[in-house]
């Protein structure tokens, strides 16, 4: 469980980056962390992993802080960066000196996630292409059971299959005593998985909601043209016509254009209530 | 610890062979290869000293490479992630790069000098170009630690008083402390910025005794220092010498933690 309340921080006094942030989510969710370049995102991350410290507020993430870097608090979290590296040592080298850190370590498990992503390991780290050893990251990341994951643009460098095989591991392998939190700007790479959406924008929660609640209310869809069609929420070109928000009626369902959705809360055409 | 040997034993296997060969060569070609018959020279205490004390640049090279994932910010977030304690990431590199890395250095100088001292030995010429017989022996003298504490055939130990030995060896140790923590002080350039800021500290020194040089001596003149020397009932030492003493003492008590705290709020 993450909470942050009243957060403040900012690398230059004259430009805060957050000012009295206030975020809670619970376990057993995938939370798809959406925001344009620039918005915070990845500093939002740093804070919750410990990385930096806040200037001002409380975190508390599994009734841990953060900065305090408690060994118990770093076994049960794990974050996949956005750039990484890695010592000059084979993947079964990596994991025998790392996996004993982290005390819900799964090797079995990890074993199965490297047959399907295809990863030997016996292949040395350093050999393997960005998108191999980002796999492995994942791979190690979803076998250590930390009850936070922490992923920072987990698709960038996968291949159109590694994604969609990406987005069903993580599916199958996250349990309901897990927080997984994703950070993307690549949002049509999640609009499946995820569970909440968080969009964060100059440092501030602009829109928060689960997205079974959001196909409640919203029904999205791809129109010829928008003749006829009311109370449009907000609308984008596409080949086939328009695509389109528009309120949902009663048991009328759609699944979710994250893109699309994004879109609309960056240009305000809908607001979180 | 285990973590750390396990993904660095190469690194640690190469800098041990590749101190064993420079160590060698540093000595052999310090050694003599011609000797003169009558002459009284000896390469003995005071010639291994000056070798040994240029081979300690290289072990504080070695100190100075503790905390190397500190380097960037990519593998400063790895390391921080490390489920351990800022205590045990701290001590771990303690041991591993200053107690580990100082007695290795010192087995394999020992080693060294007796290899040394063996293959400059087995060709040794002398005035007449003629290979030396077994006189050769006395003109390079058989490596042991306890030769650095003679001078003039006496133990330096008569000379020196037991607080002489423990601010050297604690001074020596404050040096290699102070190298040790330089990653988490300066993230790039640390052996330059740290050969620096040693630099800037010493005349920071120099310039706060010359400021109360000229508050309490107000005769004092221009940069110089006026040091009003007197004994201490202190078993004789002068007010000097606790002076340089309680720096060689207490720097040390005060770096250890500084670094600790260091790592303990680093950021990325």
């Amino acid at each position: 469980m993450i909470k942050i309340k009243n957060l403040s921080f900012y690398y230059k006094k004259k430009s805060p980056l957050f000012n009295d942030f206030s975020l809670e989510v619970e376990s057993g969710r995938i939370v798809g962390l959406l925001g344009k370049n620039g918005a915070g995102k990845s500093t939002l991350l740093n804070l919750i992993a410990g990385l930096i410290q806040p200037k001002q507020g409380n975190i508390n993430v599994n009734k841990f802080a953060p900065f305090e870097r408690n060994p118990n608090f770093l076994g049960d979290i794990y974050m996949v960066p956005e750039e990484f590296s890695f010592p000059h040592v084979s993947i079964d080298c990596y994991v025998k000196a790392f996996s004993p850190l982290y005390p819900a370590f799964d090797k079995e498990k990890l074993e199965q996630i490297f047959e399907e992503f295809e990863l030997d390991k016996n292949s040395h780290l350093n050999k393997l292409s960005h998108g191999q050893r980002k796999k492995f990251l994942i791979s190690f990341a979803l076998a250590s059971n930390c009850k936070v994951l922490v992923l920072d643009e987990p698709t960038n460098g996968l291949d159109i299959p590694s994604k969609s095989q990406f987005r069903k591991i993580l599916v199958s392998s996250v349990t309901d005593e897990q927080l997984v939190l994703i950070s993307t700007h690549q949002v049509k790479d999640i609009d499946t998985i995820i569970d909440k959406v968080v969009v964060i924008n100059n440092g501030t929660i602009i829109y928060q909601e689960n997205t079974d609640e959001i196909s409640q209310k919203l029904y999205f869809d791809v129109v010829p043209s928008l003749a006829g069609v009311e109370n449009v929420l907000h609308q984008e070109k596409c080949p086939l016509g328009h695509k389109v928000i528009v309120p949902s009626t009663k048991g009328n369902e759609s699944s979710i254009d994250m893109e699309l959705l994004f879109n609309a809360i960056i240009n305000k055409s809908i607001k979180a209530e | 610890m285990r973590n750390d040997i396990m993904l660095n034993y190469k690194k640690f296997l190469f800098t041990i062979v590749g101190a064993f060969i420079l160590g060698f060569i540093i000595l052999y070609m310090t050694m003599p290869k011609m000797i003169h018959l009558n002459s009284n020279y000896t390469f003995g205490g005071m010639r291994y000293f000056q070798t040994f004390a240029i081979c300690l640049f290289g072990l504080g090279a070695f100190v100075g490479s503790a905390f190397s994932e500190l380097n960037n910010k990519v593998a400063s977030s790895n390391y921080l992630l490390i489920p351990a304690s800022t205590f045990e990431k701290f001590l771990c590199q303690f041991v591993i790069r200053v107690l580990f890395g100082t007695t290795i250095f010192l087995f394999v100088f020992w080693v060294d000098a007796h290899l040394a001292r063996f293959a400059a030995l087995s060709h040794i010429v002398d005035q007449n170009n003629q290979l030396a017989g077994p006189e050769k022996f006395r003109f390079i003298e058989k490596f042991h630690y306890s030769m650095f504490l003679i001078k003039d055939q006496y133990p330096i130990v008569t000379y020196w008083k037991w607080y002489d030995g423990i601010a050297m060896i604690l001074g020596i140790f404050s040096i290699g402390v102070y190298l040790f923590s330089v990653k988490l002080f300066f993230r790039k350039m640390g052996l330059i910025k740290t050969s620096i800021s040693l630099v800037a500290l010493f005349y920071l020194l120099a310039g706060i005794m010359i400021l109360f040089s000229h508050i309490f001596y107000p005769r004092t003149v221009g940069f110089n220092m006026n040091l009003e020397e007197y004994t201490t009932t202190f078993h004789n030492i002068s007010n000097v010498e606790i002076f340089i003493y309680s720096i060689c003492y207490f720097s040390l008590l005060f770096l250890l933690p500084l670094g600790y705290f260091k790592l303990k709020e680093k950021q990325v």
